[in-house]
């Protein structure tokens, strides 16, 4: 199968899953929430094999455009969404998740993204370049866990729910942050230092990518020093993830940088 | 003093200095940084003064930004500093003195009874947790018998610190780079030989390749690198981008590439139309006018060369990149004191020359002058950066320790349960059980009640 079937194939499985997931939802069904998840890790194994079918056919690894990358983020979505599903067994993040997954499914295959894989320039002939990428945007799709976890905080209509949701967003962040610290930060300063011989140069995905390091340092220390919870920590885990998405987006579109990838 | 270090400790002044450093670095990214006043001036008018007076301009560099990051490593010092000691008590520490009320007031406890002689109850307790993976070191406790403290995965009480150690690395790498970071651009065209500045050693470029993909991008810049020493050639290394070439602390990077203009020959066939035998080939430099001997014509000259010919604003001559995309010269030509040609000669577009511009009175019409220029061919540039950049050992070490912080911080969270044997209680053996682990409730509640289960069970 080639490439774009497989991503055909995904997409629809992806809103199969998300259509599941909302009916259960409608309709108080728990058990139909375990079809959701179930069709939206079927989606995980074509979307794989799409990512797959991309590095063979390119050559390279399948996140060094635009569209790659927001398949590669939608796959890194419901990565994480599956892997939170197995600790916490929560089948109500499970449609919110699996609506992002098809928003950035949906914004790759929009006809503004160019979906031609064209070979890679010098800067990026590196295997950094898989180790930068994959970590940082998968740290970023806990991210996306964390905030959808938190508007769930701030929707819930019990104590009960509250506290589940606030508990699972704070797991989130604590998986995404070392992560994110790790590839975006660790392997992009190594990776700049290798290719344009210096570790940091503020350009602007770099300064980014700092203000969105900060912001969730600032809820990890609200949280575990001053005993923040709750309504407060939700805002913050919100912010958090709009700054990363900034500094992906952002970034590319609207502010000069070395990093301006479409 | 006192107080003065009391701030300095306070997680509140933390948060305070990473707001205001999230909110000074947004605005950094914001206004576009280290350009030319003009281009400020241009866009925002009279706020540019404003903007920079406050040194929103170059605001990484400027005093009150650093001023924000050297108050926030003073805070980063004291805050864990004044954490540590506790802290280190807890990991490693003899735990004396447990108070039996202490135990008893743990958030996760339990009273067991534990079958089986009372001599053997803590030790049963011991092997339990020991086979846990918990080190297990008696304590005294008030009002019991005897006592235990169990504690596991006990660097991660650590982790956190790792991480404000680390940074702290890496801030100090920052200043070193900045201090004793050596930079410098070497613009080598092959064969050439540079100095390296401080390094006391030179670099030669021996060939410099530029490969293509099919569809005509860059596939990549390969610069073939000497390192000369007295003389000396002691190593030739391949330079490209993401593969550098490392001399004595010395880094050499493919930083840019381009061609030689300045030092470029142009080649120009002139003659008489029609006649492939009155034409003669001039070698000279933009700029310059030589002698010809040929019929209708004693001399030519080049006024102006660009290497990509673009028309910009006001009908204006310019180059848009210094690639050899469009190359043209402004010839003249003239025959005794009477200019007869002016004009811009093409070689991609042969057929395209003729005169025009200033002198409408001159043209190869009316001279019959036939002007070519051939491709010309610079010497093609590589510009290496090299640097020596002492910081970047300390910001490898620093991140390894925020690295290995991170992990310890959230992976390796540490539990500690502590036994009590209680006098007189039940049936003699009762022990009294407490844990906490404050980053894994969940999962060490479920440690703890299979402890409890076990316990519990016959020996």
């Amino acid at each position: 199968m080639s490439e774009s079937t497989f991503f055909t194939a995904t997409f629809v499985l992806y809103v199969l899953s998300t259509c599941v997931y909302f009916a259960a939802l409608m309709a108080r069904r728990v058990k139909w929430a375990g079809k959701g998840m179930a069709l939206a890790v079927a989606g995980l194994a074509f979307h794989t094999g799409a990512l797959v079918a991309r590095t063979v056919s390119s050559g390279h690894a399948p996140f060094t455009n635009m569209y790659e990358s927001l398949s590669f983020f939608a796959w890194a979505t419901v990565l994480a969404l599956v892997l939170t599903d197995l600790k916490f067994r929560l089948p109500k993040i499970g449609p919110y998740v699996m609506l992002v997954a098809v928003g950035l499914m949906a914004l790759a295959s929009s006809p503004l993204m160019p979906k031609d894989a064209v070979p890679l320039v010098p800067a990026l002939q590196s295997y950094w370049l898989w180790l930068h990428v994959s970590v940082t945007l998968i740290g970023e799709a806990f991210f996306a866990v964390a905030f959808v976890a938190a508007l769930l905080y701030l929707a819930a209509d019990t104590e009960e729910k509250r506290e589940r949701m606030d508990s699972v967003s704070y797991r989130a962040v604590a998986v995404g942050f070392p992560l994110f610290t790790l590839g975006g930060l660790v392997f992009g300063m190594i990776w700049a230092y290798r290719a344009w011989g210096r570790y940091w140069s503020w350009d602007p995905k770099e300064v980014w990518s700092l203000i969105t390091w900060f912001v969730f340092a600032l809820y990890l220390h609200t949280r575990i020093v001053m005993g923040w919870k709750g309504r407060r920590s939700a805002f913050v885990a919100i912010v958090g993830f709009l700054s990363a998405l900034f500094t992906y987006f952002g970034v590319n579109y609207l502010l000069a940088s070395l990093h301006s990838y479409r | 003093m006192r107080s003065l270090l009391k701030t300095f400790a306070s997680v509140r002044l933390a948060i305070t200095l990473i707001i205001l450093l999230a909110l000074a670095s947004v605005v950094g990214t914001l206004i576009p940084q280290g350009r030319g006043p003009e281009e400020y001036a241009a866009r925002y008018g009279d706020l540019a003064g404003l903007f920079n007076r406050l040194q929103l301009t170059t605001l990484y560099r400027s005093p009150w930004f650093l001023t924000l990051l050297f108050l926030f490593a003073v805070n980063l010092v004291v805050c864990s500093l004044s954490r540590l000691g506790p802290k280190l008590r807890r990991a490693f520490g003899h735990a004396e003195g447990i108070g039996a009320g202490s135990v008893a007031a743990m958030k996760v406890k339990s009273r067991i009874d534990v079958p089986g002689p009372p001599a053997e109850a803590l030790a049963r307790v011991s092997r339990e947790l020991t086979s846990r993976g918990y080190a297990v070191r008696p304590a005294a406790v008030e009002g019991a018998a005897a006592g235990l403290l169990g504690r596991k995965r006990r660097l991660g009480w650590l982790g956190s610190d790792a991480v404000h150690f680390g940074l702290l690395v890496i801030l100090a790498g920052g200043i070193v780079s900045g201090l004793a970071g050596r930079r410098s651009h070497l613009v080598l065209t092959e064969g050439r030989t540079a100095d390296v500045p401080h390094a006391g050693f030179q670099v030669r470029l021996d060939r410099f390749e530029t490969e293509f993909y099919p569809q005509g991008a860059v596939k990549a810049w390969k610069s073939t690198v000497s390192v000369i020493e007295d003389g000396r050639t002691v190593r030739t290394e391949v330079v490209k981008v993401n593969h550098p070439l490392v001399h004595r602390g010395f880094h050499f990077f493919q930083s840019s590439y381009g061609w030689d203009w300045e030092s470029a020959r142009l080649e120009i066939v002139v003659g008489l139309k029609g006649d492939p035998a009155s034409a003669r080939t001039v070698v000279l430099r933009p700029g310059e006018s030589l002698p010809v001997e040929g019929p209708g014509i004693t001399r030519l000259g080049v006024r102006r060369f660009v290497p990509d010919f673009v028309l910009g604003e006001g009908n204006r001559v310019q180059s848009r990149s210094f690639e050899p995309r469009n190359p043209a010269a402004l010839v003249e030509a003239w025959n005794g004191e009477e200019r007869v040609f002016v004009g811009w000669v093409f070689s991609k577009f042969p057929d395209f020359t003729e005169g025009h511009a200033d002198d409408p009175a001159a043209g190869s019409g009316r001279t019959g002058l036939s002007v070519i220029l051939k491709d010309p061919r610079p010497a093609p540039t590589s510009v290496l950066e090299a640097a020596k950049d002492p910081g970047a050992g300390f910001i490898w070490a620093g991140s390894l320790l925020v690295t290995i912080g991170l992990v310890l911080a959230f992976f390796w969270t540490p539990r500690e349960i502590r036994a009590a044997l209680a006098e007189g209680g039940g049936r003699g053996n009762a022990v009294i059980l407490g844990g906490f682990a404050p980053k894994a409730k969940d999962a060490f509640r479920s440690e703890f009640e299979a402890v409890c289960e076990s316990l519990r069970r016959s020996p």
